[in-house]
Order: C-alpha cells, then sequence, then structure tokens
C-alpha cells in the first residue's frame, strides 16, 4: 500500500492550468475557474498529478492513518 | 435558472465552437458556453497551425489572429546537427489564440448559437436512466441546461465527458507537461519554427521556438509527465545553457498534453466528446488544433442528422468515423511517436545529420516512406541492428 497522503497546491505557483485535474485518475481533482479543489475521499495517493504539474505547484502531506 | 436547447456544448476552445457553429447553421438551438471570463485566454498552446485548416474548415484567413506566417521548420539534434524544411509558400501560421478562439466564439454566435463566458460546467443531470442536461453556474447563479445532445469538449481535464460515464482515462506516461514563455528572442530565423530534440534537453519531448514577431516567440517545452523534474526546470535550464536572455517575458503558459493515445468510444447515449477532452492530439507533436477541428467536424455532421431524423442512436456513427479517418491516420503517427521516444541523443545526431544531406525537398513533403529510405542507405544505420529494428517498425 502505498502511504495515504492528502495533495496540496501551492497557489502561488498554480496556473489552473488543469492538467492535475486531467492525469488524475479518480477525478479527485477540480479546476474551477477560481480556484483548485482536492476531494480526498477521492484520491488514491497515485502522485500522478504531482509527477505532471509542469511547474511543481503540487505537493503530498501525509495523511495520518487512524489506529 | 433553468433552459432548454437541442445541443450544449462544454468548452470553448477549437472544437466547440466549430460544433455549436455548424449546428447553429443547421437551424438548431445550441449553447456553447466556457469557464473562463475571457474565451481564448490563457492559452495551453504554442500556436502553430497549418495554413491548410482555413480552407478546410471554412474559418477566415483574418489577420487579427494571425501574428506571423511561417515556411518552414529548422530541427536541432542534440550534437548541434541541423535540418532545414523551408517551402517556397506559406506552409503555416503562428495564431493569436486569445483572439482566434474568440473569433470562433463569435463565429458559432453569429450563426445563431448562444455563447456564454464564464459558465462553469459542474456536473451532468441525470434522469430516468439518461442523461438530460448539465448542472452549471454562471458567475454564482446556478443554472441547469437541458438538451438533448450534450458535448464534451472540456479540454484535458475531460471533466463533463468522465461525469457522463465516457471513459477518457489515460496512464501517466501518455501526457506531457508543458511549460511556455512569450518572450523576446533573436538570433532564430523568425520565418521558420524551430525545435530542439534531446534526452537531456527535453525528455520525451522536444523545445520549441515559435516565431509570432522578427524578436518575439512563443518558447516553450513539452516532456513526459510522469518526470521527476518539471518541464519549468528543463526550459529555463535550456534558455541558461545557450544564453538566452529570459528578462522580456510576456506572457507564461502551463499546460498538460495527451499524446499517448486516443478515447476509445467517443460517444455515450447522447453525450459525445471531442478534441484534447478525448485526447485528439495528435502524438508526434503535441498540437491538437487540426484535430479538434476534424473531429468537430465530423462531431456536427452526426448530431445535425441525429436531429434531423430524431434518432439518437445515429451519434455513434461519429466515433466509427472518427475511427476510421483521422482516428486511423494518429494510430500511424502514434506508432512513429513510440519508435522516436526510444531514440539515444547518438541517434538523433545520426539521423538529423544523414537527413540534411538527403532530398530535402522530399523529406520536406513529409513523406516518411522518403525519410526511412533516406536513413536505411546510411552504413552507420545499417551496422546496427538496433537502428535497423527501430526504423523497421515504422515500415
Amino acid at each position: 500500500m502505498p502511504e495515504r497522503i492528502r495533495v496540496v497546491v501551492n497557489e502561488d505557483r498554480c496556473y489552473l492550468c488543469g492538467g492535475c485535474a486531467g492525469v488524475c485518475p479518480t477525478l479527485a481533482i477540480e479546476v474551477h475557474a477560481s480556484g483548485w479543489e482536492f476531494f480526498q475521499d477521492k484520491c488514491i495517493s497515485c502522485r500522478i498529478c504531482i509527477n505532471a504539474c509542469p511547474v511543481g505547484a503540487l505537493s503530498a502531506e501525509p495523511l495520518e492513518v487512524k489506529e | 435558472m433553468s433552459w432548454k436547447y437541442d445541443v450544449v456544448v462544454v468548452g470553448s476552445g477549437i472544437a466547440g465552437p466549430i460544433i455549436a457553429r455548424n449546428v447553429a447553421k443547421a437551424g438548431y438551438s445550441v449553447l456553447l458556453l466556457d469557464k473562463k471570463p475571457a474565451i481564448g485566454s490563457p492559452k495551453q498552446c504554442a500556436e502553430g497551425i497549418s495554413i491548410r485548416v482555413f480552407d478546410k474548415y471554412d474559418i477566415p484567413y483574418d489577420k487579427r489572429f494571425i501574428n506571423r506566417e511561417i515556411y518552414g521548420a529548422k530541427l536541432y539534434s542534440p550534437g548541434g546537427y541541423e535540418l532545414e524544411l523551408r517551402y517556397k509558400e506559406v506552409s503555416g501560421v503562428i495564431l493569436e489564440r486569445k483572439v482566434f478562439d474568440k473569433m470562433l466564439a463569435h463565429y458559432a454566435a453569429r450563426a445563431g448559437a448562444d455563447v456564454l463566458a464564464r459558465t462553469e460546467a459542474l456536473d451532468v443531470i441525470r434522469q430516468d436512466g439518461k442523461i438530460a442536461g448539465i448542472r452549471a453556474k454562471h458567475e454564482d447563479e446556478p443554472v441547469e441546461i437541458y438538451a438533448d445532445i450534450i458535448v464534451a469538449a472540456d479540454g484535458v481535464e475531460s471533466m463533463i465527458a468522465r461525469k457522463a460515464g465516457i471513459n477518457t482515462y489515460a496512464p501517466p506516461h501518455e501526457f506531457d507537461s508543458s511549460y511556455e514563455y512569450e518572450m523576446l528572442i533573436e538570433g532564430f530565423d523568425p520565418d521558420l519554427i524551430h525545435l530542439w530534440f534531446g534526452n537531456e534537453i527535453a525528455p520525451r519531448g522536444y523545445v520549441w521556438v515559435f516565431p509570432k514577431d522578427e524578436d518575439r516567440a512563443n518558447v516553450g517545452i513539452g516532456i513526459a509527465s510522469d518526470h521527476p523534474e518539471t518541464a519549468k526546470y528543463y526550459l529555463n535550464k535550456w534558455l541558461r545553457e545557450n544564453g538566452i536572455p529570459s528578462r522580456k517575458i510576456l506572457e507564461i503558459n502551463v499546460g498538460v498534453v495527451p499524446v499517448g493515445g486516443f478515447v476509445k468510444e467517443l460517444v455515450k447515449d447522447n453525450v459525445l466528446v471531442v478534441g484534447d477532452a478525448a485526447r485528439q492530439v495528435n502524438p508526434m507533436h503535441g498540437g491538437g488544433m487540426a484535430e479538434a477541428m476534424e473531429a468537430g467536424t465530423i462531431a456536427s455532421k452526426w448530431i445535425v442528422k441525429a436531429l434531423e431524423e430524431e434518432n439518437l442512436s445515429l451519434l455513434q456513427n461519429y466515433t466509427k468515423e472518427w475511427w476510421e479517418t483521422d482516428g486511423k491516420r494518429l494510430e500511424k503517427v502514434l506508432k512513429v511517436r513510440r519508435v522516436t521516444e526510444k531514440l539515444t541523443d547518438e541517434d538523433l545526431d545520426l539521423f538529423i545529420q544523414i537527413l540534411s544531406g538527403a532530398d530535402a525537398e522530399k523529406i520536406a513533403s513529409g513523406d516518411y516512406a522518403e525519410v526511412i529510405k533516406a536513413l536505411l542507405k546510411h552504413p552507420k544505420v545499417l551496422m546496427s541492428r538496433r537502428r535497423l529494428s527501430l526504423l523497421k517498425e515504422l515500415l
């Protein structure tokens, strides 16, 4: 199992290009005209979006596992 | 608010307004919407397009969106070999997308379509097991748009197509990440587009200079989207290593491009997917405008037929016709791409060196067979089993 993550955006780097939403296999990211939105319940922690971002605006934070 | 149209088109890039225009011309009601406050801006594009598309898709050759006419291309290998392909006639143009896209939407509106900027599609509306329309938001105002036919022309995100249940998934290595400056740059022939190849320069992609003026160009890069470094990192590295001053930046553009294959099922019941959303992009160079125009033309033909005959099952013919025509062509291009991905820097040096000494006119005509023939004549190709087998994959 890959480490469970939360994807966070650096809004100062992000151009709202929609690329992360395009590569996301599960529709866990939506890019609106006015902002970037992440849906934790859909994310499968695959990190594809983080690699694909042309400007490195996305990063991962570990998601705390409930014991 | 609740509206009803024959057709709703989500996304006003290239494919969207072509479809809206064609459907409106046939006399049907159509709404074209785009989430951006200004249609055409920001672009995600190097703005180069073949001169042939204007006649072919009935688009006026309007100087308001043509920055510069281009006469060919110059290719650079990692070791510094060059291949120039120059035509006597104009072969392409560098557009101004923020004007071009807006004008395409203008043509759609003039033909009778309604067009609404700053209107974002949020989800599909399902009724009795069917998709009855879309939920959208104009500024902060919710609106339900009911339509017999829904066109998802919503770009790489492909959100509406996916919410409608069309499988547009592609794995990460089938995308390129792109980063581009529009900047002042000198020292490159402004009548040609310029492309640099090399695994250290642009992993699996290339760097481009597309001149918009004597001293101004789109300077960009595409690299494999699953590469750990960013596209921005590689473009800045290239500019630095080539001593190109980069403090005259007029615009920065960013995007992700589907370059590894095409959506199989382009229609689900009354929903069609087209353009980048359908991954209908030339996998060799990552350009998708001409492909979007072609797919949009085919899609609009079957939308009109389906409405005329009140038979939505005719929409399936869009999938069929696209795959039999442009899909077939692009599958071949994809095959070439898969071979070029395996080329080492030494291969690129050798191939460009050989081709620069070959019959440039035949090569410039874009005849792949001629290119391969020229390469196969060379002893350094003939003596290499690996190179031979790569080239034979193309025949």
